[in-house]
């Protein structure tokens, strides 16, 4: 069962890529999220226990390395509402929580446990598509978070473009991920258990 | 659902438990553990893109090289004499400072850093500098240039910070209009990710006289940012429902950093006893 430690270290390999990846200024430093793509595609193909292995994996190094430092927890802010400490140190201005990711990338991968029959065919359609719409979920519901916590519901233009073309360069290199994860199947004769049957998944 | 897969959603809720019990310490340390790691992934990217823009710019050359130099030669005795009489000035400053008693103010040091590069994260406004824990800097310290605020630090490892810029969200300065007594808390956008967005001054009095143009600068009340550092001009004011808010243009241009210092403040020493007449000069 070579297919799932091989998962795993390709994972951590993504975090590492990522740090290489330029942002594209002219959509507000849009990017390819290349671990989130990567566990999308892979919660395709891996059964639900390693899903949410690979949800938490990615969801705690996620969040370890791109969320802001998390901040003191802080009373009185509004006693002093303009001139105190606790404003300058981030009171009033809550962060996502560390760990959300996690439960973001547990759910999205639930979602995307659904298409696996479709990823056992070698039908890549709607895979790619499923990778775009749960990258925009994901953003989307970081943004909503974002927003419920800090109150005062905006959504400026660059928020959109930001989400889509961050979307749309998910969808991109999904379908190389995806090749990369039939190569790695074949190569290590991973079989597809799906509703208790029993496919041979040999790449067609 | 099968026996195996029950475990396994319990062991994920488990962990997640887990995750969301950490304290903030533990937490910081985690991000600290993991920006550690990957440093040397991040200093090669930054070293790949500069190498980059270094093979695209156009070939310099070496005559205006060799003039350039000669002129930073001159400009730097220059500077070297300025700092001697600004030293000198400094020392007659504290004396007569120490003999009417005045209450020494924090003083603070300075630590030159290089950016690395700018962060492509989700929602945050961050840039990477190549100082860190081992160079003493802490969490929460502001980071300037000689035009102004940039930002504060956030996460640290060994040798390297993250640094929240002031355009983001989450870093809020409190702050007054020049020639004014208006203040109010300077804050970014959420998610305006642009290279120079417009900051927010909110919180102030309504149908106040502003002068666009006017500077923005901190106040030092919050305690986190000195006082008196450039955050940008005022574009326009707007009356708000209960409070009248300056739409701010960043005095820091971020899309060009390259050098930024970050500030430590240090504890005041007490101020010293006033000569007494007994021991005065007379």
């Amino acid at each position: 069962m070579l297919f799932h430690p091989i998962s795993i270290i390709l994972l951590l390999l993504t975090f590492m890529v990522q740090e290489f990846i330029p942002g594209l200024e002219i959509a507000q430093f849009a990017t390819l999220f290349l671990p989130v793509v990567f566990f999308f595609s892979a919660s395709v193909a891996a059964p639900f226990g390693m899903m949410l292995i690979l949800a938490f994996i990615t969801g705690f190094i996620w969040d370890a390395r791109y969320l802001p430092g998390v901040n003191e927890v802080l009373t009185g802010a509004e006693d002093v509402f303009g001139t105190g400490a606790d404003l300058e140190l981030g009171a009033g201005s809550r962060s996502l929580p560390f760990g959300l990711s996690i439960v973001l990338f547990g759910m999205l991968g639930t979602l995307m446990q659904g298409i696996r029959p479709l990823f056992k065919r070698g039908r890549l359609e709607l895979p790619v598509l499923m990778v775009g719409v749960a990258t925009f979920v994901w953003l989307l519901a970081q943004y909503l978070i974002i927003t419920f916590l800090r109150g005062s519901l905006q959504f400026p233009g660059g928020v959109w473009s930001k989400m889509i073309t961050d979307t749309l360069l998910a969808m991109l290199a999904a379908p190389l991920i995806f090749l990369l994860l039939y190569s790695l199947a074949r190569v290590s004769s991973y079989e597809i258990k799906y509703e208790g049957l029993r496919y041979r998944f040999d790449g067609r | 659902m099968k026996k195996l897969n029950l475990l396994a959603l319990l062991l994920f809720v488990a962990g997640l438990v887990a995750v969301f019990t950490f304290d903030t310490a533990t937490t910081r340390q985690i991000q600290a553990r993991v920006l550690s790691l990957l440093s040397p992934f991040i200093h090669s990217s930054a070293a790949m893109e500069q190498a980059a823009s270094t093979a695209l710019a156009p070939q310099v050359n070496v005559t205006e090289l060799k003039r350039d130099y000669d002129e930073q030669r001159i400009q730097l005795e220059r500077l070297r004499i300025i700092q001697q009489k600004f030293n000198q000035s400094n020392e007659e400053n504290a004396t007569l400072r120490q003999l009417i008693g005045f209450k020494q103010s924090a003083p603070f040091k300075m630590t030159a850093a290089k950016v690395i590069r700018r962060s492509s994260s989700t929602w945050w406004n961050s840039l990477i500098i190549d100082k860190g824990s081992m160079d003493g800097i802490g969490t929460d310290s502001p980071v300037i240039t000689s035009v102004g605020l940039v930002g504060k630090t956030s996460t640290l490892a060994p040798h390297m910070a993250k640094v929240i810029l002031l355009t983001d969200e989450t870093c809020r300065v409190s702050a007054v209009v020049e020639g004014t007594k208006e203040q109010g808390i300077l804050m970014g956008e959420r998610a305006a990710l642009e290279v120079r967005p417009e900051l927010h001054l909110r919180f102030m009095n309504r149908n106040v006289n502003i002068n666009a143009g006017a500077g923005v600068y901190s106040t030092g009340e919050g305690g986190v940012f000195p006082a008196d550092l450039l955050l940008g001009r005022v574009k326009r004011f707007e009356n708000r429902e209960i409070s009248g808010e300056a739409i701010i243009e960043p005095a820091v241009d971020f899309s060009t950093l390259d050098y930024v210092f970050v500030i430590e403040m240090q504890v005041a020493a007490p101020a010293p006893e006033p000569p007494s007449s007994a021991n005065a000069k007379p």
